[in-house]
């Protein structure tokens, strides 16, 4: 366990070696990194171009503060002063081969997304030489950095350190360009792999959790100044974050598999969740087992487990070999609290490190994959799990023991889809999706396509489809016509007219019985069902049809046409029509109307779910008494 | 303690007081109970989704119709099942959470109603005899303008608490004391505070408020701002007791709660289940309005107890309006 990767498995065009000192009193850091830089494209470089993530939280006019006023509600009422934002300024910016020039004066912002001249998270500087394909370039760049507030998933709170984002980092060229995207307030990020040796100098006795290994510790005393530097390390990756604090305590196991590498797995924990430490094993062993046998394996041989502070707001993220968990003082069994954060984001070394997409243009494409693979996953290791809703302030669980969380639809988040499914379409870069409906469209649609893939073609065939996926593209940039390619490749067919829908546009599933009846004629009983779709998209459904005589009849409808009548003569008369009765179509937004039965127990359970809420209102009722 | 029993003793005394209020709570929550009813019979319709529903949970439904819904149906969530209800609702107490407008016109005459029958409550246990039907109207009619005078100034002090200080403390002071907190059970611990500080200083009002209302029947005392001064009097005398007696009756009501989390009917399905579901939870309602009549019947029995003049309870028929005092001194 070294972080070396022998042979590589990534191209290695962006290689980082950084050194970093965190002043954890006044909040800031202070470093200089050496880049070295291959064009592996077949364009020609004539600059540069940088991401400068913390500058999104500098003032309100970044794009990122703007976009997050956007249907986000109202702000936090904790008023956040100068110290609490975050700055990142290059001192120095230096080409150092070939040939050597200072280029610090012509380090200008730019804003390829939006053109906001306040916003500062791209900066773009022109080159004395181009690189041409094959070339390569070496910079130095010095600069210092402001921790803030914690803000999406950075910062400091007390002395909980996480950092990430958090270097001058170069965005991707391809050979359409530079690729690199402001930071907006619902995307996350893109880059190319590299080897990482970052040396990160930290106060004495705090622990330090960091993307790779640690090869090499030091401590330093000058007078009173005493810390300790840590130097990690490793190669095939395409970020480096990390974290320090004094608090944590440190738990280590151990991932066996007899076919799939060994994983050594590193938890930091917070002292008062020491008691879920096996929890967070429990869910990163089942992470790598399912996504290992089903994608292909985790070859870096370790992992590191963070659990964040309480207000940290660093919770479930994910970075290269290391990700951040999340779990409550009070975390119920047979809820998934931490289980189910910790897999998604253990999952995310699948997709999202190994298979390396855009997630400013195509988030959906790692995290849709991964909310469907999380979802999987939870099935199979923690089957039955229960809806827990906290009280008072969000501290106390209460545990819902008669709804048991189906895959299918809370897996897949159906409900808050349900409710966006029309606000964007997919294929629409993801930084232009309307910020508050973002998650729906990127997180669960894709979860939710995907697992109607699976009910349509079956899960060996849709295994085939990702792990092929999978293979093709580990430490490799794909597009989404990338995978469409590998379905229509696995399948032997082009399933397009599906993508097309569910990707390509914003169109709902809706299908649903208008009308069934059953009438005796002579001695037959002639029932007639109207089937009907209501939505605009399409997709071929199941139709049955129950009778009385248990006889079931299955037709199989194209769903083009608007409505489709059935007609039956048979010796009993019909109890119940469905419209897709296996459930294949996730997508579908209305399954009340999916089905119609000649015997409804509508007003039985109206009246059941009635009595229920009365109790309910009865009992708000006496709250209200106690003001008599 | 043979007082505060004496107080839970005359409750049990008047069976049709318990009976009288459970029922109108049950009368109370039944025109938005059947407007649900039938909310929810038109969603589900003719569809199997129903067959699910009454047969168990069908969650997914539960959501779909949440998606639709509007006005108090909005509140039909999983949070209404069995124990979750309680929590629910206490929970919403405690941080201030608004109901839809329905359910609280719907809540605001449930008050009134309260206020309207208090004195002829309030009458009953300081008689302890039964009082017949038109003796006890007689007496809430006697109350009720007086009583919506005092409530009144509970609105005044609730609206206040309920706003402006809780706003302050959960709102304002609650994030700046957990600003830089990275432990989440000291931010709970801090939280709980808080619900102290805010229960005692609810706890405080109600304990006035109720005291006047038992010094305003026992004495028949017609000034509002009279009884809340006779009331801070009494509870300033008798500190030591009234606290206690308050904290008994708060224990009550926590068994109360405790039990019924025991017991509480889940999902269940429909038919005899259903309806042996709801009978339990009746009982439940119908403990906690007892507790309720406990909290005024200790009080009065605490009140008599250590006054003279109020400590005699009539035995001759009452002339209607007299008060339980003058119904006193005519015996002495």
């Amino acid at each position: 366990m070294s972080g070396v990767m022998n042979p590589p498995l990534s191209p290695r065009n962006a290689d980082y070696t950084i050194e970093a000192r965190l002043d954890a009193a006044n909040h800031t850091i202070t470093g200089s990194e050496v880049i070295t830089w291959r064009n592996i494209t077949t364009r020609t470089a004539n600059e540069l171009q940088f991401h400068l993530y913390w500058n999104a939280w500098k003032h309100d006019r970044t794009t990122f503060m703007r976009e997050r006023a956007l249907g986000f509600g109202p702000p936090s009422r904790v008023r956040l002063t100068d110290a609490d934002r975050s700055r990142i300024d290059i001192t120095s910016l230096r080409l150092t081969s070939p040939p050597a020039a200072d280029l610090t004066t012509q380090l200008h912002a730019i804003a390829p997304d939006d053109g906001n001249a306040d916003d500062e998270t791209v900066m773009a500087v022109p080159l004395p030489q181009p690189v041409e394909p094959g070339g390569s370039v070496t910079i130095d760049v010095k600069w210092t950095a402001h921790i803030p507030r914690p803000v999406a998933r950075t910062g400091v709170i007390g002395n909980y350190f996480f950092i990430v984002q958090w270097f001058p980092k170069l965005g991707v060229f391809q050979d359409e360009g530079w690729n690199c995207h402001q930071f907006h307030a619902h995307t996350e990020f893109f880059s190319d792999y590299g080897t990482y040796d970052v040396s990160l100098t930290v106060p004495q006795g705090w622990t330090v959790g960091a993307t790779g290994v640690q090869r090499e510790r030091r401590d330093n005393s000058n007078g009173a100044d005493r810390t300790t530097t840590h130097r990690y390390y490793q190669e095939d990756v395409h970020d480096f974050a990390w974290t320090t604090s004094p608090d944590y305590i440190e738990r280590t196991a151990r991932f066996d598999h007899g076919i799939l590498p060994a994983v050594d797995m590193r938890l930091l924990l917070q002292p008062e969740h020491a008691s879920q430490a096996e929890r967070h094993f429990d869910a990163t062993r089942a992470t790598l087992k399912y996504y290992g046998e089903w994608f292909g394996a985790y070859p870096y041989g370790h992992i590191t487990i963070v659990d964040p502070a309480y207000q940290s707001g660093a919770g479930g993220m994910e970075y290269p070999t290391l990700f951040t968990a999340g779990t409550r003082w009070l975390a119920p069994a047979r809820v998934t609290t931490p289980e189910g954060v910790t897999v998604h984001e253990a999952g995310h070394q699948f997709w999202y490190g190994i298979v390396g997409n855009n997630e400013f243009e195509d988030a959906w494409m790692d995290e849709g994959f991964n909310t469907f693979s999380t979802a999987r996953t939870i099935a199979q290791m923690y089957n039955p799990n229960y809806l827990a809703v906290r009280y008072f302030g969000g501290f106390i669980p209460w545990v819902f023991t008669d709804i048991a969380l189906a895959r299918e639809t809370e897996g897949n988040r159906l409900h808050p889809y349900r409710r966006d499914a029309k606000m964007d379409e997919q294929s629409t870069p993801t930084y232009r999706y309307y910020p508050a409906t973002a998650g729906s469209i990127t997180y669960n649609k894709t979860a939710l396509w995907l697992n109607t893939m699976e009910r349509w073609l079956g899960w060996p065939t849709l295994q085939r489809i990702m792990s092929t996926y999978f293979e093709r593209w580990k430490f490799r940039h794909p597009k989404p016509h990338d995978f469409f390619d590998v379905t229509t490749e696995v399948l032997g067919r082009n399933i397009g007219w599906y993508f097309d829908q569910v990707s390509r546009s914003s169109d709902v599933f809706d299908y649903g019985v208008q009308e069934l009846k059953s009438s005796r004629e002579h001695d037959q009983h002639r029932t007639t069902v109207v089937v009907r779709r209501y939505g605009e998209a399409i997709f071929p459904v199941d139709v049955l049809v129950t009778f009385a005589n248990g006889e079931r009849l299955t037709e199989r409808w194209d769903g083009r046409d608007r409505w489709k009548l059935y007609t039956y003569d048979r010796p009993s008369a019909a109890v119940s029509a469905e419209v897709d009765p296996n459930r294949v179509l996730l997508l579908d937004v209305n399954l009340t109307n999916n089905s119609r039965t000649l015997a409804p127990k509508g007003g039985e359970a109206a009246t059941k779910w009635s009595l229920k809420w009365m109790v309910w209102l009865q009992d708000h009722l006496l709250s209200w008494a106690f003001f008599v | 303690m043979s007082v505060w029993l004496e107080g839970l003793r005359r409750v049990g005394r008047a069976p049709m007081i318990l009976a009288g209020v459970w029922a109108m709570t049950v009368l109370v929550a039944m025109p938005l109970t059947l407007s649900l009813r039938d909310a929810l019979t038109e969603h589900l319709g003719a569809s199997l989704a129903a067959d699910r529903a009454a047969g168990g949970v069908d969650y997914d439904w539960m959501q779909e119709f949440g998606d639709v819904a509007t006005g108090p149906a909005v509140t039909f969530k999983p949070t209404i099942l069995g124990f979750g209800a309680v929590l629910d609702n206490l929970s919403a107490f405690l941080d201030a959470t608004t109901r839809p407008i329905a359910i609280v016109a719907v809540a605001s005459a449930y008050v009134l109603l309260w206020i309207f029958l208090a004195g002829g409550i309030l009458d009953r246990y300081a008689r302890d005899r039964a009082t017949r039907a038109d003796g006890f109207f007689s007496v809430c009619g006697v109350f009720f303008f007086r009583f919506a005078r005092l409530a009144a100034v509970q609105l005044i002090v609730y609206v206040f608490l309920f706003t402006s200080m809780h706003a302050w403390l959960f709102d304002r002071l609650y994030p700046n004391l957990i600003r830089d907190l990275t432990v989440e059970r000291t931010a709970f611990l801090i939280r709980l505070a808080l619900y102290v500080v805010f229960g005692v200083v609810l706890a405080g009002c109600n304990l006035l408020f109720d005291y006047a209302k038992v010094r305003a029947v026992i004495e028949d005392r017609r000034s509002v701002l009279g009884a809340i001064v006779a009331a801070a009097r009494f509870i300033g005398r008798n500190y030591a007791a009234v606290v206690t007696f308050y904290l008994l009756n708060v224990a009550l009501f926590v068994i109360v709660l405790a039990v019924y989390a025991a017991v509480a009917p889940g999902a269940g399905a429909t038919g005899v289940s259903m309806w042996a579901g709801f009978l339990v939870s009746q009982v439940y309602i119908a403990a906690r309005l007892w507790v309720k009549l406990a909290f005024w019947a200790s009080e009065i029995a605490l009140f008599q107890d250590r006054l003279a003049h109020a400590g005699y309870v009539a035995r001759p028929e009452p002339v209607w309006p007299d008060s339980p005092a003058a119904d006193a001194i005519r015996e002495i």
